[in-house]
């Protein structure tokens, strides 16, 4: 059984469908990534999945139990489950960086904040932020606010990472600090999804690599079928604009 | 002509101007609680209301921040009497400002509202925050912080403008200062003490909202 299952996921803003009949699976502990062109929908997948924008048809099963998106309470266990990590570094402005990745644990997990605390600075270590614990957002750079951002989506203990263009709003010298970080995450049996535009970072990590255009899924495969033997013309087209680059 | 300065008579009346400063402040405390009350809910009304509210509320914001508010409380003063409603000067100078302010801090609160980041609002959602927990660890922190300054400049505003009220007879600070300048003859005199002591209350007042300020909302202001 697959840990994550998404059958044909469909989502819509106002009368245009934006996401159409999208089906993947991610095995426990794989790497998938997403991508495709801007305005794909691969931003709008994880908004679904998480919960932020809802399906408006098909269905989404972790561990082979059905997300009711229309209940509070499967929600809250959904989330329970699921951590995500946006373009835009969003981090609560008018916290430090220890409350940031304590406020969900403590006050809506209830765990013990000694503990809450112990664990944190472990995470802020591994993604190299245990000296910043007490700064502000505002303080810190794009790369920095990101790894903080990443610590903070692992203080819940999810069992499925979403990653959205997470390198995409920083400076080129800032995107491989937080590329290591998520490198480092990958063998430690989350499940991950990630959408990005940094194709050697995707063909390295990923176990499978989902190409999307206008709201389709166009085809999914390892990573060397998608980049050396792509099957569908639509993916070799953007593959080959992408690494021209 | 040679004039001599003389403030000894109006030293003499300085308890009774800082009564009146008292009497000012209070009447500065009043509107602004009252005010912040109405803008609260003009400002929910104006961002997560219906039309019928929206519309509402920003027909009260256009009326009250487009007419002085001495011509509002003149209105009250000499209207409502005729429609069988009797306001003391005070009570009448009083409901005047509050409403007044009101409408700017409907303004100035929505404005807090609005500068809330979505993208904090989405992190707060995908952690599991509840509604009120959203509420309490997102919106209101940002939004206190993004108001406080203009809230402070108001209150300012509220201590200078609370002396409109001598002209309806109300014992404030700038009353207090007509009824002593009319006994003493001393006019320059009087008012430039009087004019002393509200800069010594309107620096009170910023400097103690800025420093509130910064313990609390870790605003950037100056104390001075
Ligand atoms: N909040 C929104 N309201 C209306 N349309 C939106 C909204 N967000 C995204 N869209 C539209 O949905 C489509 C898919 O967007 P998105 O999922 O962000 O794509 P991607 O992340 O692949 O760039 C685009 O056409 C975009 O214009
Ligand atoms: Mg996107």
């Amino acid at each position: 059984m697959p840990h994550l299952e998404i059958v044909s996921l469909s989502s819509r803003y106002g009368s245009e469908e934006v996401l159409k009949e999208v089906s993947l699976a991610a095995d426990q502990g794989e790497v998938l990534s997403v991508i495709g062109p801007s305005g794909s929908g691969k931003s709008t997948l994880l908004r679904v999945l998480i919960g932020l924008t809802p399906p408006s048809g098909g269905e989404v099963f972790i561990a082979g139990e059905r997300v009711d998106y229309s209940s509070r309470r499967s929600l809250k266990g959904l989330r329970g489950k699921m951590s995500i990590v946006f373009q835009e570094y969003n981090l609560f402005q008018n916290m430090t960086v220890m409350r940031n990745v304590t406020v969900a644990p403590i006050k809506i997990k209830k765990r013990p904040r000694e503990q809450v605390e112990r664990q944190a600075e472990a995470l802020l270590a591994k993604v190299g932020m245990a000296h910043k614990q007490d700064a502000y957002p505002e303080e810190l750079s794009g790369g920095q606010q990101q790894r903080v951002a990443i610590a903070r989506a692992l203080a819940t203990n999810p069992e499925i990472l979403l990653f959205d263009e997470v390198t995409a709003a920083l400076d080129p010298e800032r995107v491989n600090e937080v590329l290591e970080t998520i490198r480092g995450l990958t063998n430690e049996g989350i499940t991950m999804i990630i959408v990005s535009h940094e194709m050697a970072f995707v063909r390295e990590v990923s176990t499978r690599v989902a190409m999307m255009d206008e709201g389709r899924l166009v085809e999914c495969g390892p990573p060397a079928q998608i980049f050396d033997a792509p099957r569908q013309s639509r993916t070799r087209e953007f593959v080959s604009s992408i690494l021209r680059h | 002509m040679d004039y001599t300065f003389q403030f000894s008579e109006v030293f003499a009346e300085l308890p009774y101007l800082l009564g009146g400063a008292v009497v000012t402040l209070e009447i500065a405390f009043i509107s602004f609680w009252g005010g912040a009350v109405i803008g609260l809910g003009g400002a929910l009304a104006k961002v997560y209301g219906g039309p019928a509210l929206k519309k509402t509320a920003s027909t009260y914001v256009t009326a009250l921040t487009n007419t002085p508010a001495l011509v509002q409380i003149f209105l009250l003063y000499y209207a409502l009497p005729d429609a069988g409603i009797l306001l003391g000067s005070m009570t009448a100078v009083l409901i005047g400002l509050v409403l007044n302010a009101g409408a700017y801090l409907t303004e100035i609160i929505r404005a807090g509202i609005v500068s809330v980041r979505p993208s904090e609002m989405d992190a707060g959602v995908t952690l599991g925050m509840s509604r009120l927990q959203l509420v309490r660890y997102v919106m209101l922190p940002h939004t206190a912080k993004t108001i406080y300054a203009p809230l402070s400049n108001f209150f300012v505003w509220l201590v200078l403008g609370s002396s409109l009220a001598a002209l309806f007879g109300v014992e404030e600070l700038t009353g207090r200062a007509i009824n002593v300048s009319t006994a003493n003859l001393r006019s320059i005199e009087t008012f430039a003490v009087v004019a002393v002591i509200y800069v010594v209350l309107t620096v009170m007042a910023s400097a103690s909202l800025a420093l509130a300020g910064r313990l609390m909302f870790r605003v950037r202001a100056k104390v001075f």
